[in-house]
């Protein structure tokens, strides 16, 4: 049962993680993207690339990691989100960032092999401590530490004002004088630099795997629309229950309802209180 | 094109795909063309949710696995009738597709496609689950159809009644009314409420044919395939349909059309596409979603509008002065 509880709040930290991916892409440009997971993924893969077949130290591989992931995030904003904001169809963002999805998830298929491959020890320490494993606590040690940095950089920091100014009212934002475009490629570099830092530390939770991409974007999502859509505590929050509560379900069910439990969470909570825990309520477009 | 015209090439056509097994050749060039007679029974009644009402679902492969394992069982191990068997998959994922649509969809957007990807992990996880009912991991092998339709040529033509049986439903739903407030669903939400069109009604009813169609086209995929397992209906094929629709240009059904054959078609006949799959698919998404958001159709209208430009109609606005002097005279109260 303990295992159950900390496998849960490990894999919801992740979850947590992609969450808070999804809010700072959210702030500035009020797109959920697809590629959200991809970028995890992408961190995933390339740390474990970079310490197992490179042999790069792992300092050098985190910083690798990260510069992957920024890439990655300013490659989004530059490829899918950039020409497509232009345009004001409320749907074509979702079809870019899915097409944008499937390539980056085929093109690690085809590279890194469809077989999950262990990520290397990041910390030296043995492998007979159980709980005390560096796998179970690191996730959640990032995913805390990226909420509170986040929290930080809105409230204390020029550009996180400027970043809740976007959120608050992007056109507003534009005739104070913010340059919006910079400020949103800013977001993706960070968002990215995150997932990729979120990737790198669940390494050994997840293996480097390249279908991660998938069920990370639809899993952080939950955890976002259980916390509340742009809500950094609500994301902590949504992810640990959903980590917590498919963990423990499948230690009483069995493993093979995981997705459709973590779903039903879902379905209950948007049923219940549409908006999330901790999420702002929308006023409906007339 | 003249009405004329077009009723010939509509007889050329279908005169074509008639005599398809005596001319195409080969048997694998009928089995392709009869795959995609199956993708577009599910995609033609997907274009009226996607391309349509603007419902973004990328997860209709679970409603095509549950037709699949609908007939399958239905027809093998409990020995019920093939017909019979069709119309149950049919009828099962019609509920299915009920169920499904009533809470995802009074979500937004991104939302409602989060649902169905969801919808169609978890089916593929329920039939890895119950192996006692699907085969789990090993699958089944499906049972063939009755005698005329046990040929690979009877069931090319089964396959293509049902298409041409499906098109010309969808072709009918979306020309009249109710294809104009799907369209205004799509378009503004708010704009199709406020001139009468019962939004939420309106989007379950063509969900839930769109999930009867997916149930018959999954019976249809199931015999083609003749041995189904979970991994025959991974999330891919999903996005495959929808990007067929997308690709095609939302709003018509000869774009997806097109858009289908030409993509189960292109794998199939250039190798090198063929290892790259999924990856074409989303390339080709990105590229048409970043150039030509309206589809590949639109392309065609352009280019036929660029050689024959369409003239344009001038319609005149002028009072019509006796029967607004008539309907004052005729008037009962005079405001003096």
């Amino acid at each position: 049962m303990l295992v159950a509880l900390i496998t849960g709040l490990a894999t919801g930290a992740l979850y947590a993680c992609a969450a808070l991916v999804y809010n700072v892409m959210f702030s500035t440009s009020k797109v959920l993207s697809v590629t959200t997971g991809h970028i995890s993924m992408l961190g995933g893969v390339f740390g474990a690339w970079f310490i197992s077949a490179l042999g790069w130290p792992v300092p050098v591989a985190l910083i690798g990691s990260l510069v992957i992931g920024a890439a990655f995030g300013l490659l989004t904003d530059f490829i899918a989100i950039r020409r497509v904001l232009a345009r004001s169809d409320e749907h074509l963002w979702l079809l870019s960032t899915l097409a944008l999805a499937t390539m980056v998830q085929q093109a690690a298929g085809l590279w890194w092999g469809t077989e999950p491959k262990p990520f290397p020890r990041i910390i030296p320490q043995d492998f007979s401590v159980g709980l005390a494993d560096q796998k179970y606590w690191l996730p959640v040690v990032v995913a805390i530490l990226m909420a509170v940095a986040l929290e930080m950089f809105y409230r204390r920091t020029l550009y996180g004002k400027l970043f809740v100014a976007m959120s608050e009212d992007a056109f507003a934002a534009r005739a104070r004088g913010i340059p919006t475009e910079r400020i949103r490629a800013l977001s993706y570099v960070i968002a990215g630099a995150m997932g990729g830092l979120a990737g790198f530390a669940a390494g050994q939770l997840t293996f480097a795997y390249f279908a991660l991409g998938l069920t990370l974007t639809l899993n952080g999502f939950i955890a976002l629309a259980v916390g509340g859509l742009g809500s950094n505590l609500g994301a902590l929050v949504g992810g640990a229950a959903l980590g917590i509560l498919s963990s423990v379900a499948t230690f009483y069910v069995g493993g093979e309802y995981h997705q459709t439990i973590s779903v039903g969470l879902l379905m209950l909570v948007l049923l219940l209180k549409p908006a999330g825990l901790f999420g702002a309520q929308t006023v409906r477009p007339v | 094109m003249t009405p004329a015209s077009r009723k010939i090439a509509l007889a050329l056509t279908v005169l074509a795909l008639v005599t398809l097994p005596w001319w195409s050749g080969d048997l694998y060039k009928l089995h392709l063309a009869a795959l995609i007679g199956a993708y577009w029974v599910l995609i033609g009644g997907l274009n009226l949710v996607v391309g349509y009402s603007g419902q973004l679902s990328i997860g209709h492969v679970g409603l095509l696995a549950i037709g699949a394992y609908c007939f399958t069982i239905l027809a093998g191990p409990h020995g019920v009738h093939p017909a019979l068997a069709i119309a149950a998959a049919g009828g099962l994922c019609g509920l299915c597709g009920l169920l499904l649509g009533l809470p995802s969809l009074r979500l937004p957007g991104f939302y409602f496609a989060m649902a169905t990807l969801a919808f169609a992990l978890i089916v593929t996880e329920i039939t890895l689950a119950q192996g006692d009912l699907t085969g789990g991991g090993i699958g089944l092998a499906v049972p063939s159809l009755p005698a005329p339709f046990d040929t690979p040529q009877g069931s090319y033509w089964l396959i293509l009644a049902i298409a041409a049986l499906v098109t010309w439903l969808t072709w009918n739903i979306a020309r009249y009314t109710w294809g104009r407030g799907l369209i205004a669903i799509r378009d503004s939400v708010v704009t199709a409420q406020a001139v009468g069109v019962p939004v939420f009604r309106a989007k379950l009813t063509v969900f839930v044919a769109s999930g009867v169609t997916a149930g018959v086209a999954g019976a249809l995929f199931a015999v083609l395939q003749s041995y189904i397992t979970p991994d025959t209906f991974i999330f891919e094929l999903g996005l495959f349909f929808f990007v067929c629709i997308i690709i095609g240009g939302r709003g018509h059904i000869l774009g997806p059309l097109l858009g289908t054959v030409v993509l189960t078609a292109l794998p199939e006949l250039v190798a090198p596409l063929a290892k790259l799959g999924t990856f074409f698919y989303g390339l080709l998404l990105l590229v048409v979603v970043l150039l030509v958001p309206e589809g590949i159709g639109r392309v065609f209208e352009v280019i036929v509008e660029h050689f024959r430009p369409r003239k344009p109609e001038s319609h005149v606005v002028s009072p019509d002065l006796d029967r607004l002097a008539r309907a004052i005279a005729s008037s009962p109260s005079d405001p003096r």
